[in-house]
């Protein structure tokens, strides 16, 4: 029992520390969003001597930030409820159904995992704007589900896979069809990968700048990650302002997140471990 | 229940599509004809109009306002802006896809080139010398000089800036240095204020062409403008004399920057100028709003001088100039409207801006309000008028962008000691024989 | 029961959406791409033909190629190895404490939720001389290095600065597919293995970690993809400098497109990088796959 709470104290502490190195350095942000510029360059670490509130306030409303968001989030959940569903259904067929084709289909999804963004950029935004899909939230849309698509994939066929087959067989024998066992067996089942890959899908597009960039050019259609650019000037960076936008940015991250992150913990210990 | 939510998030997902299928149908294309007869032409930036600290760009975002007030009804320009880094790629991609902005702001040198090359730049020319020769006259001689391809203009210049030494006056006082006119007194100079426990000058390795700016002056005090001319020819080698003449240079004085200067970034190195870490700093003018805006108390004690002349090199008086250049796409459709707008950029309201509060060089002959412009710019149109010539950044004056960045980055290992001036050089030339003189 | 495996019907229903979306919006983009990587292309004139031109200097003449193929190999190794040992650990842990399990958790998986570009940002100004861990440094009477601009041996500083910093943004995400892996190993296993009188660190390897095997291939697979793609991090804080030395293939194939403009030859770059992934991700599955067999 002694031997056990000592080792406990070690993990713990392993724990605190390492926490450590991942709450300091946004605390320090937090920190620098509240200084002046000048005081940035001259006092990094310490804390502003006054807070500078007015940055968030300036932040907001000369980078936009109020439509951005709105924008971010309008393509963010419409990527996410879209990817989910069919990347789920296709990991469907190709982890439990049989039929010839499903390795070349997954070797086929999973190239795109391999395709680097800046390769499709400009064949893909040339055959966006013959289609009029450029300068508007589906033009982002419709590639964001296709990239997120991969990884989906990729999870979700492995946990489909992990599935025990005796259920689906039990299933089946009850009259079950293949359409009920997707929706009521395996999707219910597989809810901690959802939650995973949905929660990767949605933090990629959400930070995604480089597409949004070049497809977006009209100021009210533009997403979050392209407006914290604003603040990167020609000659000089307004720091403390667009930390400021960052904070903001982040924020509907971290909330998304924890809702997510919940669920999860519920698929924990609904599953197997306890403790 | 399970059921019944998918059933909401299927439905939820169909219909947002749908919407927004919709609302895609109203699209429209780059330019347009309004039914209320307004030219609508797009205008590109590399700067946000709105959030930007920069003073030039909230320049540029009242001359838009002005452009629209004034041509309400018949004109109406939109900008279109990114951010510097992402400013090329999304250009080009417009470019590509046929798409072009009808006006777009761009760099003189190699990247101007570029689009004259690929037929994207409007011949200028005709317009500026018969149809508006009056607007061609009222810019200042010789400005056109580095938009000229074959003797055809293909860019209207909207300001320029000079690079020079800034210096704190307080300090210099202090340390009881004076103002340097040849390297040999410079580094005097900077020995006596390091004297002093001040840092001599502040640069930044981290921010390549801050670096750079510094190894071109060298460069073209040592050996003129036929350096320039001659390697962009193939006549001169970049491990001739006067090269490797500079580099020694750089490596002298580099002992004077700031200890950090190899990670700082251009920021940095400003802000321990105007912060009064540092006695001096290299840099374009448009840092003085950058100076004045974060210290206004450095205004009064800011001086500025002349980059200083190479014993036995060539022609101390000539400047680094950098233009910013609004270019006419060659598709568009509305020439008249463009035009309307460029001369928006380049009018006595704009100009004056420029010089009073933008901190930068008017392109037309213009007088400005000297009491309300910052005090340093005076001092720059003082050696300005005194200089023999103008070259541009040596990084936008080579062969391509490529050729700059090879340039640059020699320039900075050179710096952090990890290769000789004699390698540096040679890797330049061996960039330059590989793809610019073979053609 | 077979046969409602079998229906084809549902095959299809099932897997077109994704095959659609897939076709229009990255098949046909990517066949471009393998006609561009064989063409001299600006993106501003018409393309011309030149066969393998792109491929003949990428290998033989290109300096800065090779670096980066040895960064970005370097890159993946690590990252791999270091990704997969840290975020076993962590799951291996988090799962079997029972006090702030959810807290640890999240603070280990919040850096992945946020933008890599502010993140690059934000550690660039930690390694800067002058605002972060030198002043410590300095503080204590040690002078650091240059941490982003070092330019000694064979594999440079700042590139295992890169390196650290992606392993603490991305940790989070390998620990997070673990977890939820483990949490769908039954509870009655365990429960059997520790009544056999088995410890809790013996039955993570007896039973833990063979039946999270496919997600080792999973993560394995996504951590190499990831690493050899690897773009952001580099590009905002070092953009590959001093030099080059520390550019991989992501950011010159990004340089020699957009900055550049060689558009061919930035494309030749990305059927390398689409080679070389395809190649890593057949290696892992299929020595991975041998294994199950073995057991």
């Amino acid at each position: 029992m002694k031997r056990l709470k000592f080792s406990n104290i070690i993990i713990y502490l392993f724990l605190s520390v390492y926490a450590l190195l991942y709450v300091l350095p946004f605390l320090w942000m937090i920190s620098v969003s509240l200084k002046t510029n000048a005081e940035v360059f001259i006092n990094p670490f310490q804390l502003p001597k006054v807070f500078q509130w007015n940055n968030y306030y300036v932040a907001w409303n000369s980078g936009k930030l109020g439509i951005a968001t709105l924008n971010s989030i309008i393509v963010c959940v419409i990527t996410l409820l879209a990817s989910m569903l069919i990347g789920s259904m296709a990991s469907f067929a190709i982890a439990r159904m049989r039929w010839k084709l499903s390795k070349p289909a997954m070797a086929y999804f999973l190239t795109g995992m391999m395709i680097p963004v800046h390769c499709v950029l400009i064949p893909l935004f040339i055959q966006f704007s013959k289609l009029n899909l450029t300068n508007q939230l589906l033009g982002l849309i419709l590639p964001y589900i296709t990239f997120s698509l991969p990884i989906t994939i990729f999870i979700m066929t492995n946990f489909f896979r992990g599935l025990s087959s005796e259920l689906f067989e039990a299933a089946c024998i009850d009259g079950c069809s293949i359409y009920r066992c997707f929706f009521h067996i395996a999707l219910p089942l597989a809810k901690t990968g959802l939650f995973v890959t949905g929660l990767m899908t949605f933090v990629n597009n959400w930070n995604e700048l480089l597409m949004a960039m070049v497809f977006i050019s009209d100021v009210q259609k533009k997403t979050l990650p392209v407006t914290l650019t604003y603040f990167v000037g020609p000659y000089a960076t307004n720091y403390v302002q667009m930390f400021a936008a960052i904070v903001i940015a982040i924020a509907p991250s971290i909330l998304i997140y924890c809702c997510f992150s919940n669920q999860i913990v519920d698929g924990l210990t609904q599953g197997a471990i306890k403790g | 229940m399970i059921k019944r939510k998918i059933t909401a998030l299927v439905l939820i997902a169909v219909m947002s599509f749908s919407l927004l299928t919709g609302c895609g149908k109203k699209s429209s294309d780059t330019s347009t004809d309004n039914t209320d007869g307004v030219v609508e032409i797009k205008w590109m930036f590399w700067d946000d109009l709105t959030a930007t600290e920069d003073l030039m760009s909230k320049g540029y975002a009242e001359v838009i306002e002005r452009f629209n007030e004034q041509y309400a009804g018949r004109y109406h320009c939109t900008p279109i802006t990114t951010n510097l880094e992402e400013y090329d790629t999304k250009l080009n991609a417009l470019v590509a896809a046929n798409n072009c902005p009808d006006v777009f702001i761009c760099n003189p040198g190699p990247n101007l080139t570029q689009y004259v090359e690929s037929g994207t730049a409007k011949d200028l020319t005709d317009i500026l010398k018969k149809k508006e020769s009056k607007w061609y006259d009222s810019f200042t001689e010789g400005i056109f000089e580095r938009m000229t391809y074959d003797g055809k203009i293909y860019a209207v210049p909207t300001n320029f800036a000079a690079a020079l030494v800034f210096y704190n006056t307080e300090i210099f006082e202090k340390a009881g240095a004076t103002i340097p006119t040849t390297f040999t007194e410079w580094i005097a100079t900077c020995e006596k204020i390091q004297g002093a426990g001040y840092t001599p000058i502040s640069c930044s390795a981290g921010t390549a062409w801050c670096l750079s700016m510094i190894a071109g002056y060298l460069c073209d005090r040592a050996g003129g403008p036929d350096n320039l001319i001659g390697v962009n020819a193939g006549t001169v080698d970049w491990t001739s004399e006067s090269f490797l003449n500079a580099g020694e240079k750089l490596v002298e004085l580099s002992k004077y920057f700031q200890k950090t200067a190899a990670g700082d970034s251009n920021d940095q190195a400003t802000a321990s100028f105007y912060n009064g870490e540092a006695a001096m700093l290299v840099q374009g003018s448009w840092a003085i709003g950058q100076i004045n805006g974060n210290n206004p108390e450095m205004e009064p004690k800011c001086g500025v001088f002349s980059f200083p002349a190479i014993e036995g090199g060539a022609d101390p008086n000539r400047m680094i100039v950098k233009t910013d250049n609004l270019v006419m796409s060659s598709k568009t459709k509305y020439e008249d409207a463009c035009i309307a707008l460029m001369k928006c950029f380049t009018d006595e309201t704009a100009q004056k801006y420029t010089a009073e509060v933008g901190g930068k060089i008017p392109i037309i002959k213009v007088d400005y309000d000297k009491e309300k412009a910052p005090a340093q710019l005076s001092y720059v149109m003082d050696i300005l008028t005194k200089s023999t010539g103008t070259l541009g950044f040596y990084n936008e004056s080579l062969a391509s962008v490529e050729a700059g960045d090879t340039f640059d980055n020699s320039m900075v290992d050179l710096f952090l000691g990890s290769i000789s001036v004699k390698e540096a050089f040679q890797n330049v030339q061996e960039f330059y024989q590989e793809h610019v003189w073979k053609k | 029961m077979d046969k409602i495996f079998r229906n084809k019907l549902a095959i299809i229903l099932f897997i077109s959406p994704a095959l659609l979306l897939f076709t229009a919006i990255l098949l046909i983009p990517i066949c471009q791409t393998f006609y561009y990587s064989l063409c001299d292309w600006n993106a501003l004139t018409s393309p011309k033909f030149v066969a393998f031109d792109n491929f003949k200097r990428l290998f033989i003449k290109d300096k800065i190629m090779r670096t980066a193929l040895k960064n970005s190999l370097f890159f993946m190794l690590f990252s791999a190895i270091t990704q997969q040992i840290l975020g076993l650990i962590l799951a291996g842990i988090l799962t079997n404490i029972k006090r702030g399990r959810n807290l640890f958790k999240n603070i280990y998986y919040l850096p992945a939720v946020l933008s890599s570009a502010a993140l690059g940002l934000l550690w660039s100004f930690l390694f800067n001389p002058k605002m972060g861990i030198n002043q410590i440094l300095a503080f204590l009477g040690v002078e650091g290095p240059l941490w982003l601009m070092d330019t000694k041996g064979f594999i440079v500083l700042p590139m295992w600065v890169i390196a650290f910093v992606a392993l603490w943004q991305y940790t989070g995400t390998t620990m997070m597919l673990y977890m939820a892996q483990i949490s769908g190993v039954s509870k009655s296993l365990y429960e059997a293995s520790y009544i056999d009188g088995a410890s809790k660190f013996k039955s993570f390897f007896t039973i833990t970690l063979p039946l999270i095997k496919p997600m080792i291939a999973t993560t394995l697979s996504l951590n190499c993809i990831g690493s050899l793609k690897f773009f952001d991090l580099v590009y905002n804080m070092t953009q590959g400098g001093p030099n080059h030395r520390t550019d991989v293939l992501a950011t010159h194939l990004y340089n020699e497109g957009f900055q550049y403009f060689k558009y061919g030859y930035a494309n030749a770059i990305g059927v390398v990088l689409l080679l070389m992934c395809f190649l890593i991700t057949v290696v892992i599955n299929r020595s991975i796959k041998i294994k199950n067999y073995e057991m």
